[in-house]
């Protein structure tokens, strides 16, 4: 009766894991789920290193957000200097709905995500052109960063779950500590650089 | 006996949670036309750039109506163009052409509609204001917005594609200049007249 228990619940655990995953990752429409409750279901079901450093968890995201590349694009930007990249900002649905109804502060699950490429002199266009004048997305650079609105979760850092991930791997804490200070610049507009592209 | 009840349940919610998604998705396909078969065609009718137009047949056809919810598309990459244009690009696809670009498959097949949010570019005060040194480019007001719409039978004379041009909402509907579109995208035939590459 024990191990017909325990094969039960493994059982559930991974069918939900796979439509949490499923869902998440082909979600245009719902991208919801990186709200607390999911987010804590989907760790401890991952289990994986969760447990190894609560206080980690508690103050930045280290988890990539599923789905992020499908979408929508709320802009795009050059950054020069020390970055020298081209960039894109998306949003999750919620994230989205809010830019467009200019809803300040963003609500709970709203996720914004920051894609950066090398900018790159387009050879092949500048070919076609005739000249040079074109510059588009190389490698990607920069890593990928994202904003996570949980304000409890994230109370310590004005309700955003900041992320940094180079190549899969979520940045030192040293680097992290650097996110909000600087953001909270722009408290006028809830910590969020970006404007919305029409 | 309940025990197995519940993982049955939780396989069963699994399934139905794909067939909503897939279904979701599949709504968001706008404009797809049902003759999938003949895009092959696309790449045989391909004109060469330099050969103009012999007959009243090979007129271009422009695209006259902006495809609807195109602002929701997925993102396939941007770029800046200095010169004359000094623009930022947003190029955006819709489901069909996003399968097609990370498939890497080419031609693309029709219902393919790829579009570029064009804006000035400009200088965003308030972030150099901030990082304290002149570093960062945003998009300014919009200068236009450009579709290339794959349709092999409507658009014959021009690849395939259908070439739109709006300015306030407004199509281009000079001949010539549509067909100047061609003539230039033509160019990149090996990519099925598609400049834009796919940024990962």
């Amino acid at each position: 009766m024990k191990t017909k228990n325990v094969f039960a619940l493994l059982m559930i655990a991974s069918a939900l894991t796979i439509a949490a995953v499923v869902a998440n990752q082909k979600a245009r429409a719902q991208n919801t789920s990186l709200r607390p409750t999911d987010k804590k279901g989907a760790m401890s079901a991952n289990a994986a290193g969760a447990k190894t450093n609560n206080q980690w968890y508690s103050i930045f995201v280290t988890n990539i957000p599923p789905g992020y590349r499908d979408w929508t694009l709320i802009s795009v930007a050059r950054e020069e200097g020390s970055l020298d990249d081209i960039r894109a900002i998306l949003g999750n649905d919620i994230a989205a709905k809010a830019y467009r109804e200019g809803t300040l502060p963003f609500p709970e699950g709203a996720i914004i995500a920051r894609i950066a490429w090398s900018y790159d002199a387009s050879q092949e266009n500048n070919k076609t052109f005739g000249k040079a004048q074109s510059f588009v997305a190389g490698a990607p650079k920069n890593g990928v960063q994202f904003m996570v609105k949980d304000s409890k979760k994230y109370s310590e850092t004005g309700g955003w779950g900041y992320a940094h991930f180079n190549d899969g791997k979520p940045a030192d804490t040293s680097f992290m500590q650097s996110c909000f200070p600087c953001h909270d610049l722009v408290k006028s507009r809830d910590d969020v650089f970006t404007r919305y592209a029409p | 006996m309940k025990n197995y009840l519940v993982p049955i349940i939780a396989v069963a919610l699994t399934i139905s949670a794909i067939i909503i998604r897939q279904r979701a998705h599949a709504q968001n396909v706008s404009s797809q036309s049902a003759d999938k078969t003949s895009s092959a065609s696309a790449e045989t009718v391909g004109v060469k750039a330099d050969t103009p137009p012999a007959s009243p047949e090979d007129s271009p056809v422009p695209v006259t109506e902006i495809p609807a919810g195109y602002r929701d598309w997925r993102f396939i990459s941007v770029a800046h163009e200095e010169g004359n244009l000094h623009s930022f690009a947003a190029v955006l696809g819709n489901d069909v052409a996003i399968k097609s670009y990370r498939d890497g498959k080419l031609p693309y097949p029709d219902g393919t509609i790829i579009a570029a949010l064009h804006y000035h570019h400009v200088p965003s005060k308030e972030n150099n204001e901030i990082f304290g040194r002149e570093q960062s480019f945003v998009p300014g007001d919009p200068s236009n917005i450009q579709f290339m719409i794959k349709d092999s039978k409507k658009y014959a004379s021009t690849g395939g594609w259908g070439f739109g041009h709006f300015q306030d909402g407004k199509p281009l509907t000079d001949q010539a200049k549509i067909k100047a579109c061609f003539n230039c995208h033509a160019k990149i035939e090996s990519r099925d007249l598609v400049f834009t590459r796919y940024a990962p």
